[in-house]
Protein backbone atom coordinates (compact mmCIF):
# COMPACT_ATOMS: atom_id res chain seq x y z
CA UNK A 1 0.00 0.00 0.00
CA UNK A 2 1.30 3.28 -1.31
CA UNK A 3 0.92 5.86 1.85
CA UNK A 4 -1.00 9.53 0.52
CA UNK A 5 2.46 10.80 1.74
CA UNK A 6 4.34 9.04 -1.47
CA UNK A 7 1.55 9.10 -3.83
CA UNK A 8 2.86 12.68 -5.15
CA UNK A 9 6.43 10.98 -5.12
CA UNK A 10 5.42 8.03 -7.06
CA UNK A 11 3.41 9.95 -9.62
CA UNK A 12 5.71 12.73 -10.22
CA UNK A 13 4.34 15.45 -12.51
CA UNK A 14 1.16 14.88 -11.78
CA UNK A 15 -0.85 17.21 -9.16
CA UNK A 16 -2.63 14.78 -6.89
CA UNK A 17 -5.57 15.79 -5.10
CA UNK A 18 -8.82 14.64 -2.97
CA UNK A 19 -10.90 14.64 -6.03
CA UNK A 20 -8.58 12.45 -8.15
CA UNK A 21 -6.47 10.50 -5.52
CA UNK A 22 -8.81 7.28 -6.67
CA UNK A 23 -7.86 7.94 -10.29
CA UNK A 24 -4.54 7.55 -9.71
CA UNK A 25 -4.76 4.75 -7.14
CA UNK A 26 -6.30 2.20 -9.68
CA UNK A 27 -3.07 3.29 -11.81
CA UNK A 28 -0.95 1.04 -9.59
CA UNK A 29 -3.24 -1.85 -10.33
CA UNK A 30 -3.24 -1.17 -13.72
CA UNK A 31 -6.65 -0.24 -13.80
CA UNK A 32 -7.52 3.10 -15.86
CA UNK A 33 -10.78 4.24 -13.52
CA UNK A 34 -13.11 7.26 -14.61
CA UNK A 35 -15.49 8.81 -12.61
CA UNK A 36 -18.84 7.78 -13.56
CA UNK A 37 -22.09 9.02 -11.50
CA UNK A 38 -23.99 6.64 -9.60
CA UNK A 39 -27.11 8.26 -9.60
CA UNK A 40 -27.63 9.33 -14.04
CA UNK A 41 -24.99 7.05 -14.91
CA UNK A 42 -22.78 10.29 -16.99
CA UNK A 43 -18.63 9.44 -17.20
CA UNK A 44 -16.84 12.27 -17.10
CA UNK A 45 -12.65 13.00 -17.03
CA UNK A 46 -10.86 14.69 -15.39
CA UNK A 47 -12.39 13.34 -12.01
CA UNK A 48 -14.07 16.38 -10.11
CA UNK A 49 -16.04 16.07 -6.54
CA UNK A 50 -19.68 16.56 -8.28
CA UNK A 51 -21.65 15.17 -11.23
CA UNK A 52 -21.30 18.17 -13.15
CA UNK A 53 -24.85 16.85 -14.83
CA UNK A 54 -27.26 16.15 -11.78
CA UNK A 55 -25.13 17.26 -9.06
CA UNK A 56 -24.82 14.23 -7.80
CA UNK A 57 -21.38 13.53 -5.15
CA UNK A 58 -21.97 9.76 -5.79
CA UNK A 59 -19.25 9.35 -7.96
CA UNK A 60 -17.66 5.53 -8.48
CA UNK A 61 -14.42 5.56 -10.24
CA UNK A 62 -15.06 2.78 -12.51
CA UNK A 63 -12.65 0.67 -15.21
CA UNK A 64 -13.14 1.44 -19.04
CA UNK A 65 -12.77 -1.05 -21.94
CA UNK A 66 -9.83 1.10 -22.84
CA UNK A 67 -11.08 0.90 -26.47
CA UNK A 68 -11.85 4.05 -28.89
CA UNK A 69 -10.55 6.06 -31.32
CA UNK A 70 -7.67 8.82 -31.83
CA UNK A 71 -9.48 12.53 -31.61
CA UNK A 72 -6.18 14.50 -31.19
CA UNK A 73 -2.71 13.35 -31.90
CA UNK A 74 0.14 15.50 -31.90
CA UNK A 75 4.11 14.56 -32.20
CA UNK A 76 6.45 16.47 -29.40
CA UNK A 77 10.13 17.36 -31.12
CA UNK A 78 10.83 18.73 -27.62
CA UNK A 79 8.98 18.00 -23.90
CA UNK A 80 10.05 17.46 -20.25
CA UNK A 81 12.18 14.88 -19.52
CA UNK A 82 10.31 11.93 -18.87
CA UNK A 83 12.18 8.03 -18.26
CA UNK A 84 11.89 6.63 -21.61
CA UNK A 85 11.16 9.35 -24.02
CA UNK A 86 13.83 10.38 -26.43
CA UNK A 87 12.22 13.41 -28.61
CA UNK A 88 15.27 12.41 -31.39
CA UNK A 89 12.01 10.58 -32.48
CA UNK A 90 8.82 12.73 -32.01
CA UNK A 91 6.88 11.57 -29.47
CA UNK A 92 3.13 11.04 -30.18
CA UNK A 93 0.68 12.53 -27.80
CA UNK A 94 -2.89 11.34 -28.16
CA UNK A 95 -5.95 12.37 -26.67
CA UNK A 96 -8.38 9.24 -27.71
CA UNK A 97 -12.31 9.44 -27.21
CA UNK A 98 -13.21 6.49 -25.24
CA UNK A 99 -15.79 4.00 -26.32
CA UNK A 100 -17.76 4.35 -23.34
CA UNK A 101 -19.52 7.81 -23.98
CA UNK A 102 -19.09 10.42 -26.58
CA UNK A 103 -16.63 13.35 -25.92
CA UNK A 104 -15.17 10.99 -23.06
CA UNK A 105 -11.80 11.53 -23.30
CA UNK A 106 -8.13 10.53 -22.18
CA UNK A 107 -4.75 11.71 -23.19
CA UNK A 108 -1.68 9.74 -23.36
CA UNK A 109 0.57 8.06 -25.97
CA UNK A 110 0.96 5.51 -28.32
CA UNK A 111 3.47 2.59 -28.47
CA UNK A 112 4.37 -0.01 -30.41
CA UNK A 113 3.51 1.74 -33.82
CA UNK A 114 5.65 4.25 -36.02
CA UNK A 115 4.74 7.50 -36.31
CA UNK A 116 3.24 7.33 -39.75
CA UNK A 117 0.77 5.31 -38.70
CA UNK A 118 -0.67 7.29 -35.65
CA UNK A 119 -3.22 9.37 -36.85
CA UNK A 120 -6.70 11.15 -36.38
CA UNK A 121 -10.05 8.25 -36.14
CA UNK A 122 -7.26 5.08 -35.94
CA UNK A 123 -8.52 2.88 -33.40
CA UNK A 124 -6.56 1.96 -30.38
CA UNK A 125 -6.81 -0.20 -27.61
CA UNK A 126 -5.13 0.29 -23.80
CA UNK A 127 -2.29 -1.12 -22.38
CA UNK A 128 0.18 -0.77 -19.99
CA UNK A 129 3.66 0.38 -19.94
CA UNK A 130 6.52 1.50 -16.63
CA UNK A 131 7.77 4.46 -16.37
CA UNK A 132 10.48 4.73 -13.43
CA UNK A 133 8.65 1.68 -12.17
CA UNK A 134 5.27 3.24 -11.77
CA UNK A 135 2.81 1.99 -14.64
CA UNK A 136 1.55 4.27 -17.23
CA UNK A 137 -1.04 3.94 -19.21
CA UNK A 138 -0.58 4.10 -23.01
CA UNK A 139 -2.76 3.04 -26.15
CA UNK A 140 -1.65 0.78 -29.40
CA UNK A 141 -3.08 0.99 -32.46
CA UNK A 142 -5.94 -1.52 -32.61
CA UNK A 143 -5.39 -4.23 -35.59
CA UNK A 144 -6.02 -3.52 -39.43
CA UNK A 145 -9.13 -0.86 -38.54
CA UNK A 146 -8.96 2.33 -39.83
CA UNK A 147 -11.32 5.86 -39.12
CA UNK B 1 -27.37 31.79 -20.91
CA UNK B 2 -26.09 34.48 -22.87
CA UNK B 3 -27.77 37.92 -22.36
CA UNK B 4 -27.72 41.15 -24.81
CA UNK B 5 -28.04 43.50 -21.38
CA UNK B 6 -25.20 46.05 -21.51
CA UNK B 7 -25.52 48.84 -18.98
CA UNK B 8 -21.89 49.47 -19.08
CA UNK B 9 -21.91 50.40 -23.13
CA UNK B 10 -19.85 53.31 -23.87
CA UNK B 11 -19.86 54.65 -20.66
CA UNK B 12 -16.21 53.48 -19.66
CA UNK B 13 -13.36 54.95 -21.93
CA UNK B 14 -9.34 54.13 -22.59
CA UNK B 15 -7.81 57.57 -21.98
CA UNK B 16 -4.32 56.33 -22.57
CA UNK B 17 -2.37 53.18 -24.11
CA UNK B 18 1.56 53.55 -23.37
CA UNK B 19 4.52 50.55 -24.01
CA UNK B 20 8.07 50.66 -23.13
CA UNK B 21 8.16 48.56 -26.42
CA UNK B 22 9.49 44.58 -26.73
CA UNK B 23 12.36 42.81 -26.95
CA UNK B 24 12.82 39.12 -27.38
CA UNK B 25 15.83 38.72 -25.33
CA UNK B 26 16.14 39.00 -20.77
CA UNK B 27 16.92 42.86 -20.30
CA UNK B 28 18.52 43.51 -16.91
CA UNK B 29 15.41 44.71 -15.87
CA UNK B 30 12.46 43.18 -13.05
CA UNK B 31 8.87 42.63 -14.58
CA UNK B 32 8.34 45.67 -12.04
CA UNK B 33 10.48 47.98 -13.63
CA UNK B 34 9.18 47.74 -16.79
CA UNK B 35 5.68 47.74 -15.59
CA UNK B 36 6.42 50.70 -14.01
CA UNK B 37 8.09 52.77 -16.60
CA UNK B 38 4.96 51.76 -18.98
CA UNK B 39 2.38 53.12 -16.07
CA UNK B 40 4.29 56.55 -15.65
CA UNK B 41 4.15 57.02 -19.19
CA UNK B 42 0.65 56.45 -19.32
CA UNK B 43 -0.19 58.77 -16.66
CA UNK B 44 1.90 61.39 -18.22
CA UNK B 45 0.33 60.69 -21.80
CA UNK B 46 -3.00 62.02 -19.87
CA UNK B 47 -1.30 64.88 -18.53
CA UNK B 48 -2.37 63.37 -14.87
CA UNK B 49 0.18 62.62 -11.84
CA UNK B 50 0.18 59.53 -9.32
CA UNK B 51 -2.12 61.34 -7.18
CA UNK B 52 -4.78 61.44 -9.81
CA UNK B 53 -4.87 57.66 -9.99
CA UNK B 54 -7.61 55.60 -7.37
CA UNK B 55 -7.88 52.02 -9.09
CA UNK B 56 -4.75 49.68 -10.22
CA UNK B 57 -5.20 46.94 -11.97
CA UNK B 58 -2.70 44.18 -13.41
CA UNK B 59 -1.07 41.02 -14.27
CA UNK B 60 1.70 39.40 -12.61
CA UNK B 61 2.88 42.40 -10.50
CA UNK B 62 0.86 42.62 -7.65
CA UNK B 63 -0.93 45.90 -7.76
CA UNK B 64 0.44 46.82 -4.05
CA UNK B 65 3.98 46.51 -5.52
CA UNK B 66 2.93 48.71 -8.38
CA UNK B 67 1.32 51.22 -5.71
CA UNK B 68 4.16 51.32 -3.64
CA UNK B 69 6.84 51.43 -6.50
CA UNK B 70 4.65 54.71 -8.01
CA UNK B 71 3.77 56.35 -4.83
CA UNK B 72 0.28 56.24 -5.16
CA UNK B 73 -1.04 58.04 -2.03
CA UNK B 74 -4.29 55.69 -2.19
CA UNK B 75 -6.17 53.34 -4.08
CA UNK B 76 -9.99 52.62 -3.18
CA UNK B 77 -10.33 49.40 -5.57
CA UNK B 78 -7.45 47.18 -6.92
CA UNK B 79 -7.53 44.12 -8.78
CA UNK B 80 -4.58 41.56 -9.94
CA UNK B 81 -6.75 39.10 -12.93
CA UNK B 82 -5.07 36.43 -14.67
CA UNK B 83 -4.57 37.03 -18.29
CA UNK B 84 -4.89 37.49 -20.99
CA UNK B 85 -5.51 41.36 -20.24
CA UNK B 86 -8.90 41.23 -21.97
CA UNK B 87 -9.70 40.23 -18.13
CA UNK B 88 -7.61 43.44 -16.89
CA UNK B 89 -9.91 45.98 -19.42
CA UNK B 90 -12.81 43.93 -17.91
CA UNK B 91 -12.26 44.47 -14.31
CA UNK B 92 -11.38 48.20 -14.49
CA UNK B 93 -14.44 49.21 -16.97
CA UNK B 94 -16.68 47.55 -14.49
CA UNK B 95 -15.07 49.35 -11.22
CA UNK B 96 -14.80 52.58 -13.10
CA UNK B 97 -18.41 52.06 -14.24
CA UNK B 98 -20.01 50.94 -10.86
CA UNK B 99 -17.80 53.57 -8.84
CA UNK B 100 -15.69 51.52 -6.98
CA UNK B 101 -12.86 53.90 -9.10
CA UNK B 102 -12.87 56.88 -11.11
CA UNK B 103 -9.25 57.07 -13.08
CA UNK B 104 -8.11 53.41 -13.08
CA UNK B 105 -4.08 52.22 -14.03
CA UNK B 106 -4.03 49.08 -15.54
CA UNK B 107 -1.05 47.30 -16.42
CA UNK B 108 0.49 44.14 -17.80
CA UNK B 109 4.22 43.06 -18.04
CA UNK B 110 5.18 40.05 -20.20
CA UNK B 111 8.38 38.44 -19.53
CA UNK B 112 10.55 35.78 -20.24
CA UNK B 113 10.19 33.18 -17.64
CA UNK B 114 11.17 29.36 -17.69
CA UNK B 115 7.90 28.39 -18.49
CA UNK B 116 7.67 30.88 -22.30
CA UNK B 117 11.53 30.06 -22.70
CA UNK B 118 14.40 28.17 -21.52
CA UNK B 119 16.97 31.26 -22.32
CA UNK B 120 15.04 32.56 -18.88
CA UNK B 121 17.40 29.90 -17.19
CA UNK B 122 20.54 32.06 -17.91
CA UNK B 123 19.50 34.84 -15.70
CA UNK B 124 19.16 33.58 -11.77
CA UNK B 125 16.47 36.37 -10.94
CA UNK B 126 14.24 34.58 -13.43
CA UNK B 127 14.06 31.25 -12.52
CA UNK B 128 11.39 30.89 -10.06
CA UNK B 129 9.34 33.18 -11.92
CA UNK B 130 5.67 32.19 -12.89
CA UNK B 131 4.82 28.77 -14.30
CA UNK B 132 2.03 27.69 -15.82
CA UNK B 133 -0.31 24.92 -13.30
CA UNK B 134 -0.86 21.41 -15.04
CA UNK B 135 0.93 21.99 -17.86
CA UNK B 136 4.63 20.71 -18.86
CA UNK B 137 5.36 18.15 -15.96
CA UNK B 138 4.93 14.97 -17.92
CA UNK B 139 4.99 14.57 -21.84
CA UNK B 140 1.46 13.09 -21.85
CA UNK B 141 -1.39 15.82 -22.11
CA UNK B 142 -2.34 18.24 -23.97
CA UNK B 143 -3.26 21.01 -21.03
CA UNK B 144 -1.18 24.30 -21.41
CA UNK B 145 0.82 24.90 -24.12
CA UNK B 146 0.39 21.78 -26.11
CA UNK B 147 -3.78 22.27 -26.20
CA UNK B 148 -4.04 24.68 -29.63
CA UNK B 149 -1.44 22.73 -31.13
CA UNK B 150 -3.92 19.65 -30.46
CA UNK B 151 -6.46 20.86 -32.19
CA UNK B 152 -4.65 22.71 -34.95
CA UNK B 153 -3.90 19.12 -35.77
CA UNK B 154 -7.71 18.22 -35.57
CA UNK B 155 -8.32 21.06 -37.83
CA UNK B 156 -5.94 19.93 -40.37
CA UNK B 157 -7.70 16.90 -40.04
CA UNK B 158 -11.19 18.35 -39.97
CA UNK B 159 -10.95 20.10 -42.81
CA UNK B 160 -9.35 21.08 -46.34
CA UNK B 161 -6.85 23.38 -44.49
CA UNK B 162 -2.53 23.21 -44.58
CA UNK B 163 0.26 24.97 -42.29
CA UNK B 164 0.47 26.89 -45.12
CA UNK B 165 -2.59 28.50 -43.70
CA UNK B 166 -0.67 29.05 -39.75
CA UNK B 167 1.85 30.52 -42.16
CA UNK B 168 -0.16 33.53 -43.70
CA UNK B 169 -0.49 34.21 -40.18
CA UNK B 170 2.97 34.47 -39.21
CA UNK B 171 3.93 35.97 -42.27
CA UNK B 172 1.19 38.86 -41.70
CA UNK B 173 2.16 39.49 -38.23
CA UNK B 174 6.00 40.04 -39.38
CA UNK B 175 5.39 42.26 -42.59
CA UNK B 176 3.02 44.36 -39.90
CA UNK B 177 5.89 44.35 -37.21
CA UNK B 178 8.55 46.18 -40.25
CA UNK B 179 6.60 48.88 -39.04
CA UNK B 180 6.43 48.97 -35.68
CA UNK B 181 9.33 50.30 -33.69
CA UNK B 182 7.64 48.52 -30.41
CA UNK B 183 8.06 45.36 -31.87
CA UNK B 184 10.39 42.39 -31.19
CA UNK B 185 10.72 40.71 -34.64
CA UNK B 186 10.71 43.11 -37.67
CA UNK B 187 12.98 41.20 -40.04
CA UNK B 188 11.39 39.77 -43.04
CA UNK B 189 9.54 36.70 -43.19
CA UNK B 190 8.21 34.13 -46.05
CA UNK B 191 6.45 31.10 -46.46
CA UNK B 192 9.85 29.16 -47.25
CA UNK B 193 11.17 30.41 -43.96
CA UNK B 194 7.54 29.52 -41.92
CA UNK B 195 7.98 26.21 -43.68
CA UNK B 196 11.50 25.65 -42.88
CA UNK B 197 11.30 26.99 -39.04
CA UNK B 198 12.11 23.98 -36.23
CA UNK B 199 9.23 22.03 -34.98
CA UNK B 200 8.22 22.24 -31.65
CA UNK B 201 5.19 19.98 -31.57
CA UNK B 202 3.43 18.94 -34.94
CA UNK B 203 2.05 20.40 -36.60
CA UNK B 204 3.12 23.51 -34.72
CA UNK B 205 6.69 25.58 -35.26
CA UNK B 206 8.71 28.03 -33.60
CA UNK B 207 7.05 30.50 -35.92
CA UNK B 208 3.34 29.22 -34.90
CA UNK B 209 4.32 30.18 -31.20
CA UNK B 210 4.14 33.88 -30.00
CA UNK B 211 7.70 34.92 -28.86
CA UNK B 212 8.69 35.42 -25.45
CA UNK B 213 9.77 39.07 -24.72
CA UNK B 214 10.56 41.57 -22.03
CA UNK B 215 8.37 44.61 -21.83
CA UNK B 216 5.14 46.41 -20.49
CA UNK B 217 1.44 48.02 -21.26
CA UNK B 218 -0.06 50.25 -19.26
CA UNK B 219 -3.41 52.18 -19.95
CA UNK B 220 -5.89 54.48 -17.93
CA UNK B 221 -8.91 53.74 -17.93
CA UNK B 222 -11.89 56.07 -16.65
CA UNK B 223 -15.08 57.79 -17.63
CA UNK B 224 -15.85 59.36 -20.57
CA UNK B 225 -16.68 62.38 -19.26
CA UNK B 226 -12.78 62.69 -17.13
CA UNK B 227 -11.42 61.17 -20.32
CA UNK B 228 -12.67 64.07 -21.59
CA UNK B 229 -10.52 66.81 -19.56
CA UNK B 230 -7.73 64.80 -20.63
CA UNK B 231 -4.82 65.30 -23.15
CA UNK B 232 -5.90 62.51 -25.72
CA UNK B 233 -8.89 61.48 -27.94
CA UNK B 234 -10.95 59.72 -25.47
CA UNK B 235 -11.76 55.67 -26.58
CA UNK B 236 -15.08 54.26 -25.85
CA UNK B 237 -15.38 50.53 -24.47
CA UNK B 238 -18.49 49.44 -26.16
CA UNK B 239 -18.28 45.88 -24.83
CA UNK B 240 -16.26 43.20 -23.69
CA UNK B 241 -16.86 39.41 -23.03
CA UNK B 242 -14.99 36.88 -21.50
CA UNK B 243 -16.44 33.58 -22.90
CA UNK B 244 -16.53 30.32 -21.11
CA UNK B 245 -18.46 26.68 -21.42
CA UNK B 246 -18.71 24.40 -19.08
CA UNK B 247 -16.06 21.30 -20.77
CA UNK B 248 -12.83 23.89 -21.13
CA UNK B 249 -10.58 21.28 -20.59
CA UNK B 250 -8.15 21.10 -23.59
CA UNK B 251 -8.91 17.55 -24.30
CA UNK B 252 -12.48 17.55 -22.97
CA UNK B 253 -13.89 20.37 -25.06
CA UNK B 254 -16.70 19.56 -27.04
CA UNK B 255 -14.85 20.56 -30.73
CA UNK B 256 -13.96 23.28 -33.25
CA UNK B 257 -17.86 23.74 -33.58
CA UNK B 258 -18.02 24.14 -29.90
CA UNK B 259 -16.21 25.92 -27.31
CA UNK B 260 -15.41 29.98 -25.75
CA UNK B 261 -15.05 31.68 -28.94
CA UNK B 262 -18.69 30.90 -29.88
CA UNK B 263 -19.74 32.23 -26.74
CA UNK B 264 -17.93 35.27 -27.28
CA UNK B 265 -19.00 36.17 -30.40
CA UNK B 266 -22.60 36.00 -29.12
CA UNK B 267 -22.35 37.82 -26.62
CA UNK B 268 -20.47 40.31 -28.13
CA UNK B 269 -22.25 41.05 -31.25
CA UNK B 270 -25.46 40.98 -29.33
CA UNK B 271 -23.78 43.64 -26.85
CA UNK B 272 -22.42 45.62 -29.68
CA UNK B 273 -23.26 48.44 -32.25
CA UNK B 274 -21.14 47.37 -35.40
CA UNK B 275 -19.59 44.14 -36.23
CA UNK B 276 -17.17 43.01 -38.79
CA UNK B 277 -19.15 44.37 -41.43
CA UNK B 278 -18.34 47.95 -39.46
CA UNK B 279 -15.09 47.31 -38.41
CA UNK B 280 -12.16 49.47 -39.31
CA UNK B 281 -9.41 47.08 -37.44
CA UNK B 282 -9.39 43.80 -36.70
CA UNK B 283 -7.42 42.00 -33.66
CA UNK B 284 -8.01 38.49 -33.44
CA UNK B 285 -5.45 36.45 -31.09
CA UNK B 286 -2.56 34.85 -32.38
CA UNK B 287 -0.33 33.42 -28.94
CA UNK B 288 -0.62 30.86 -31.81
CA UNK B 289 -0.86 30.82 -35.82
CA UNK B 290 -3.87 28.78 -35.34
CA UNK B 291 -5.97 30.54 -32.96
CA UNK B 292 -5.98 33.34 -35.30
CA UNK B 293 -8.18 31.43 -38.19
CA UNK B 294 -9.96 29.68 -35.65
CA UNK B 295 -11.47 33.35 -34.88
CA UNK B 296 -11.84 34.62 -38.03
CA UNK B 297 -14.26 31.87 -38.96
CA UNK B 298 -15.69 32.22 -35.18
CA UNK B 299 -16.64 35.66 -35.67
CA UNK B 300 -18.30 35.01 -38.83
CA UNK B 301 -15.90 36.65 -41.42
CA UNK B 302 -16.25 32.84 -43.55
CA UNK B 303 -17.40 29.69 -42.53
CA UNK B 304 -15.39 26.82 -40.46
CA UNK B 305 -12.45 25.65 -42.29
CA UNK B 306 -12.38 28.55 -44.52
CA UNK B 307 -9.91 30.97 -42.95
CA UNK B 308 -6.97 30.16 -45.15
CA UNK B 309 -9.00 30.66 -48.21
CA UNK B 310 -10.54 33.75 -46.62
CA UNK B 311 -6.78 35.29 -46.36
CA UNK B 312 -5.92 34.41 -49.38
CA UNK B 313 -9.01 36.01 -51.17
CA UNK B 314 -7.97 39.31 -48.97
CA UNK B 315 -4.38 39.28 -49.23
CA UNK B 316 -2.23 42.38 -50.06
CA UNK B 317 0.73 40.60 -52.28
CA UNK B 318 2.81 43.86 -52.33
CA UNK B 319 2.99 44.39 -48.42
CA UNK B 320 2.58 39.94 -47.69
CA UNK B 321 -0.10 41.17 -45.30
CA UNK B 322 -4.11 40.29 -45.23
CA UNK B 323 -5.74 43.60 -45.39
CA UNK B 324 -9.77 42.46 -45.32
CA UNK B 325 -11.76 44.09 -48.15
CA UNK B 326 -8.82 46.07 -48.96
CA UNK B 327 -8.46 48.08 -46.35
CA UNK B 328 -8.86 46.53 -42.84
CA UNK B 329 -5.42 45.13 -41.61
CA UNK B 330 -4.94 42.78 -38.99
CA UNK B 331 -2.89 42.56 -36.27
CA UNK B 332 -1.37 45.80 -37.52
CA UNK B 333 1.49 45.99 -34.93
CA UNK B 334 2.73 42.92 -35.85
CA UNK B 335 0.42 40.94 -32.96
CA UNK B 336 1.92 38.25 -30.38
CA UNK B 337 3.63 36.31 -33.00
CA UNK B 338 6.52 39.18 -33.94
CA UNK B 339 5.19 42.24 -31.71
CA UNK B 340 5.53 39.88 -28.86
CA UNK B 341 3.83 37.68 -26.64
CA UNK B 342 1.87 40.44 -24.49
CA UNK B 343 -1.39 37.92 -24.28
CA UNK B 344 -3.46 40.49 -25.44
CA UNK B 345 -2.00 43.77 -23.91
CA UNK B 346 -0.39 45.10 -27.18
CA UNK B 347 -3.58 44.31 -29.02
CA UNK B 348 -5.74 46.52 -26.77
CA UNK B 349 -2.80 49.45 -27.19
CA UNK B 350 -2.32 49.20 -30.73
CA UNK B 351 -6.07 49.31 -31.43
CA UNK B 352 -6.32 52.11 -28.86
CA UNK B 353 -3.17 54.33 -30.88
CA UNK B 354 -5.33 53.55 -33.84
CA UNK B 355 -8.48 55.21 -32.60
CA UNK B 356 -6.68 58.23 -31.35
CA UNK B 357 -4.50 58.75 -34.38
CA UNK B 358 -0.82 57.71 -32.87
CA UNK B 359 0.16 55.01 -34.83
CA UNK B 360 2.44 56.43 -36.85
CA UNK B 361 3.15 54.78 -40.16
CA UNK B 362 0.55 51.72 -39.43
CA UNK B 363 -2.09 54.48 -39.32
CA UNK B 364 -5.46 53.58 -40.84
CA UNK B 365 -6.89 56.72 -41.67
CA UNK B 366 -9.90 57.53 -39.93
CA UNK B 367 -10.34 54.75 -38.05
CA UNK B 368 -13.04 54.50 -35.69
CA UNK B 369 -14.00 51.14 -34.36
CA UNK B 370 -11.85 48.06 -33.41
CA UNK B 371 -13.15 44.58 -32.74
CA UNK B 372 -10.83 42.51 -30.38
CA UNK B 373 -10.74 39.29 -29.83
CA UNK B 374 -8.20 38.20 -27.55
CA UNK B 375 -7.29 34.68 -25.86
CA UNK B 376 -7.90 31.45 -27.10
CA UNK B 377 -10.50 28.57 -26.74
CA UNK B 378 -10.75 26.88 -23.40
CA UNK B 379 -10.75 29.39 -20.24
CA UNK B 380 -9.81 32.31 -21.99
CA UNK B 381 -12.10 33.40 -24.93
CA UNK B 382 -12.51 37.52 -24.81
CA UNK B 383 -13.84 39.95 -27.42
CA UNK B 384 -13.75 43.62 -27.00
CA UNK B 385 -15.55 46.77 -29.16
CA UNK B 386 -13.75 49.81 -28.85
CA UNK B 387 -14.87 52.97 -30.54
CA UNK B 388 -13.44 56.05 -30.47
CA UNK B 389 -15.50 58.76 -29.12
ZN1 LIG C 1 -25.03 12.45 -12.36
Amino acid sequence: MVTDEALSAVFKGHSIDRDNVAHFRGRLERRLLINRCIDCGVWRHPPRPICSSCWSSRLEPTPVAGTGTIHLAIFLHQGPPAEGVDYATPYPVVTVELDEQPGLRFTSSVVGAPNETIAIGRRVRLDWIERAGTPLPVFRLAEGAGQ
Amino acid sequence: MISARNPMKDKVAIAAAATTGFTAQNTERSQLSLGAEACIKAIRACGLTASDTDGICGSAVPAAAMQSALGIPEVTWFANPSIPFGNQIAAAAAAVHAGLAEVVLAYHTPYRLPWNTSGALKDPFRRGGMTMPGAGAVPETVAGVAGYTAWAARYLHEYDARREHFGYVAINDRSNAARNPAAAMRAPLDMDDYLAARMIRWPLSMLDMDVAVDGADAFIITTPERARDMALPPVLIQAVVLGMIDRNEEDQTPGLHRHGQHVVVEALKARSDFWTDGMDLFFPYDGFSFITLAWIESVGLCGPGEAGGFIEANWDQAAKRILIDGHIPVNPHGGSLSEGGSQGSGHVREAVHQLQGLAGERQVEGARTALLTPGGFFFNAQGLTLRRA
